[in-house]
């Protein structure tokens, strides 16, 4: 791969030039981030240049710019796009993905739902895991549900809904059976906890977590299915909206806010964001993670 | 909060003006930054800062952080006025003194990260102010750089009832201004205005500095008051706080400061606030470096 590794302009916020970061990087960041609300960070950009580097060999291009002119003007252009979006966000598949958002869910918002439900007498949650790919998200949720159960959820009672398109997915999410990449970021309290050491070295969810999830296959352009997604208090959809063109996209955020309780949040990637498309939704920041949140009715602050 | 100043705790703060340690060119330099920048001459603050070896050469080392996206490292105090214009000269020129204007033996805070989260506040509010046309972004710099400048007064002459508020600030994850008012009856923002009126600040930097915390009841600059408690608030929800986990949820966009950002500067509307939340996370590394190597010094006295 052919990038040209000197430093060229300001790049963002003034932040320390990436030598790798050629102009036609930059722009593919740009792109990316435009088309998908993802923002490439300095330390995961090596993946966005990854990509690059297995387009151009792949297409026979000689330099970035050469892909640049590929992802904006070639007419296979959306499926290479498509194909870089994979790419750069393959990795954020594991378990306790993020910390920053199971803290906003621990230490603040948990907080928040007690405080508003016990005031209407309700002791239930309801959480969406839409996009679960092989059940990874919804697993690391079930656990920090069930660490509360003790403490601030004692007496209450959670459900999480976990839908992919993939039926295969879906299949062997409900197995709940992970390798050492997977588990990579589970702190060894959950491991000893919430699993039982499977074949081949690998790591089984116990049954009473499992017990928590519904699995279904569920594609969320399907209008009819996404309607009788109601009530829920929390929907996480990590890197799935890239897969949907504008309209597309529209559409199904606005069943994720019209599925949510007022109250309710909406978490994203790590580094996806709604950008225009974010409608009734606050975008409300927590120490280390943004959130989509719909307010209660008359604007009422928890 | 309450940001009249009461005579007692205007009596102690008096005392910070006579310590040794505050370095000779720092009040010389605040005068000269409230001149109009055209009656600015460039030898009178070569010559201010030749006093000091030690603030000159880490003005240059400064001034040589990509932070400040120079291609080139400047060799000089002249040469980096050269490159980056006096009044960003000033504002480092002003960094590198208040870096060693408070060896507190007894910080209630990690001086690392009180001085962290003040320069990330400046550059934020700097980077901010590039969105919005007629804000000075030195200005601005300066604002968010002195905001918490109470926080170091505390440190000084309230140090045990200080300290007492930080750690049940740490200990119940709450603001810090909570935590102070709590356990002090008042809080960094009257101190702070106390040390501003007393060292002559500009009046705008004073009205920051009292009101950062309650942006409704500023006597004037409102706008530049709204910015920094804007960025201020990024800055604890993006890794740049106070070194603890705050438990709490921040709405920028439909905080009143927003809105009285928004009615003096329409233009904010424009701002992509997630994106601009992603750049930040990329400039955390490099505002880390250069807090030690400003403010590393005072650190290491503590």
């Amino acid at each position: 791969m052919t990038i040209d590794t000197q430093t060229t302009g300001a790049p963002a916020f003034g932040a320390r030039p990436i030598a790798v970061m050629d102009p036609a990087i930059r722009q593919i960041r740009d792109l990316v981030y435009k088309v998908s609300g993802i923002y490439q960070v300095e330390e995961k950009l090596y993946l966005l240049v990854d990509g690059c580097a297995r387009g151009l060999k792949q297409l026979s291009l000689k330099n970035p710019r050469e892909y640049w002119d590929h992802l904006t003007a070639h007419p296979s252009r959306d499926g290479e796009l498509r194909q870089l979006l994979n790419e750069i966000t393959i990795g954020e598949t594991c378990l306790f993905r993020s910390q920053p958002q199971l803290d906003a869910l621990r230490k603040v918002i948990l907080r928040e739902f007690v405080a508003e439900k016990t005031k209407q007498a309700v002791k239930k949650l309801r959480v969406w895991s839409a996009g679960c790919s092989t059940g990874e998200e919804p697993y690391t949720l079930a656990m920090n549900l069930m660490e509360e159960s003790e403490g601030l959820l004692k007496g209450w009672q959670f459900e999480i809904v976990a839908t992919d398109l993939n039926d295969r997915s879906v299949e062997t999410a409900k197995v709940g059976v992970y390798g050492d990449y997977a588990v990579r970021n589970t702190p060894e309290y959950f491991k000893r906890k919430y699993f039982v050491p499977s074949d081949d070295k690998k790591l089984q969810v116990r049954p009473e977590v499992k017990k928590n999830i519904t699995f279904n296959r569920l594609n969320l352009t399907d209008e009819s299915k996404m309607l009788f997604m109601k009530g829920m208090d929390l929907i996480c959809c990590c890197n799935v909206l890239i897969y949907f063109d504008g309209t597309s996209k529209t559409r199904v955020i606005n069943h994720f806010f019209s599925n949510l309780n007022y109250g309710g949040y909406f978490f994203l990637g790590t580094s996806e964001s709604l950008l225009g498309m974010s409608g009734q939704f606050h975008l409300v920041h927590f120490p280390g993670t943004i959130a989509y949140w719909k307010p209660p009715l008359q604007g009422a602050k928890p | 909060m309450t940001t009249i100043v009461a005579p007692d705790i205007r009596k102690r703060v008096s005392r910070i003006e006579t310590t040794p340690a505050i370095p000779a060119v720092l009040l010389p330099l605040l005068k000269l930054l409230k001149e109009p920048s055209e009656r600015v001459d460039l030898d009178d603050v070569v010559e201010l800062v030749s006093y000091d070896k030690a603030i000159a050469a880490q003005c240059i080392r400064v001034a040589s952080s990509p932070l400040f996206g120079l291609a080139k490292p400047p060799q000089s105090i002249s040469a980096a006025v050269v490159s980056l214009g006096l009044r960003r000269v000033e504002s480092i020129l002003l960094t590198c003194c208040m870096g060693q204007a408070f060896p507190i033996s007894k910080w209630g805070l990690d001086p690392l990260v009180f001085w962290k989260h003040s320069l990330g506040c400046a550059m934020v509010c700097r980077k901010f102010s590039e969105s919005l046309a007629g804000v000075d972004g030195e200005k601005a710099y300066m604002a968010g750089l002195f905001h918490d400048i109470g926080f170091l007064a505390n440190c000084m002459v309230f140090s045990k009832e200080f300290a007492r508020a930080v750690q049940h600030a740490t200990q119940e994850q709450i603001p810090l201004g909570e935590a102070e008012l709590a356990a002090m009856g008042f809080t960094h923002c009257e101190t702070g205005r106390a040390v501003a009126e007393q060292w002559k600040l500009d009046e705008e930097i004073i009205q920051v500095i009292a009101h950062h915390h309650d942006v409704e009841r500023s006597e004037s600059s409102p706008a530049l008051v709204a910015m920094v408690h804007l960025c201020d608030l990024l800055c604890r929800m993006r890794g740049l706080g106070y070194g603890y986990y705050e438990r709490q949820k921040a709405d920028l966009l439909f905080d009143p400061a927003w809105a009285i950002l928004l009615k003096e500067h329409p233009d904010l509307q424009e701002v992509d606030l997630a994106r601009f939340t992603f750049e930040l996370d990329d400039a955390i590394e490099e505002i880390s470096g250069l807090v030690s190597t400003v403010f590393g010094g005072s650190a290491k006295k503590s």
